[in-house]
């Protein structure tokens, strides 16, 4: 299966009630329709990683008077920033789906106080994103399992680095 | 290898699907394979630097047992697995430690491409076999190269 024939497949299931309905105007549209597993994975991965990146900007902000704790959290935000620029990629929802599909919170506990405590914090939340995406490969398209698996190595990796910042 | 004789018209899919995974499942061994042999190739290059020759025995023993459990996975499914090659051509010439850390970190990026395959596949459980290889080999690359990835195993194009 081509990536393209299954990002179609992603908007269509998403968007037969609407287009459907489309032509009757809003007030025809009636209860909105369930979206996919494979919709609602895509949609998880990417409020994960929104997560995510809110959660590295609020430790930049701690982590500022460490130059060298602080570049490492810089370097893992621009890659999170990438993965959630991809996973957003994949996804097209009309807009009244957009806003519909339940979604977690959003906005990350606050940190904890101290270097070492911030790293650790966001070591066991890449840990867990990581451990998280191998759970979630079985709702996917091949293409989008593809590029999940990839985003949790790359969290797994980022554990690893974020362990040898601790270190040094 | 052992393929049924053509069955009926029913069991095309599930036979697509199956040879899909043995296909999978044949790349990703041979990219164990090779790195089995370039671990080797690292590690006797390392034998003075005590911590990075441990960490390279236990990433050959890493390799090897992801090795057998491929081995193990393609006999399940009837399928022989491919021999291994007598000998690889190195992609990069190793006559220091550190040139035998840039084959460790070459080595890991082709394993983690090599299971993309099988993260594709119908087959649920080897999907989650090939996504935990996957991040096992990326933890490998950043513990060698000291970066990490923001894409492990996608090509470049498709990473954006």
């Amino acid at each position: 299966m081509s990536a393209d024939h299954s990002r179609r497949a992603l908007l269509v299931a998403a968007a037969s009630g609407c287009l459907v309905a489309g032509c009757k105007g809003i007030a025809a549209l009636g209860p909105l329709p369930k979206l996919t597993a494979d919709v609602v994975t895509l949609d998880h991965a990417i409020a994960d990683e929104e997560l995510m990146v809110a959660r590295y900007r609020a430790a930049l902000t701690a982590l500022r008077g460490n130059r060298k704790a602080a570049a490492v959290a810089t370097s893992l935000l621009a890659e999170h920033s990438r993965h959630l620029a991809a996973l957003r990629s994949r996804l097209i929802l009309p807009p009244r789906l957009a806003t519909a599909s339940p979604r977690p919170s959003s906005s990350p506990p606050p940190l904890p106080s101290g270097v070492a405590s911030v790293i650790a914090d966001l070591s066991a939340a890449e840990q867990a994103a990581a451990t998280r995406l191998l759970g979630q490969l079985k709702h996917a398209p091949g293409p989008l399992a593809q590029l999940m698996a990839s985003i949790g190595a790359s969290e797994a990796g980022h554990v690893a680095l974020l362990a040898q910042a601790r270190l040094t | 290898m052992t393929r049924r004789a053509a069955g009926r018209a029913g069991d095309s899919a599930g036979d697509t699907a199956s040879q899909a995974s043995v296909s999978a499942l044949q790349d990703a061994l041979a990219a164990e394979e090779a790195a089995s042999y370039g671990y080797g190739i690292v590690g006797s290059h390392l034998t003075g630097f005590p911590r990075q020759f441990g960490a390279a025995s236990a990433d050959c023993v890493a390799h090897e047992q992801a090795k057998d459990s491929l081995v193990g996975l393609l006999t399940a499914r009837g399928a022989a697995p491919r021999p291994a090659a007598v000998a690889y051509r190195l992609p990069v010439k190793v006559s220091t430690a550190a040139q035998a850390v840039a084959l460790a970190i070459i080595l890991e990026r082709q394993v983690e491409s090599a299971y993309l395959g099988l993260v594709a596949v119908p087959d649920l459980a080897l999907r989650a076999f090939g996504a935990e290889q996957m991040q096992a080999a990326a933890v490998r690359y950043t513990r060698w190269s000291g970066h990490s990835q923001a894409f492990p195993g996608l090509p470049q194009s498709s990473a954006r």
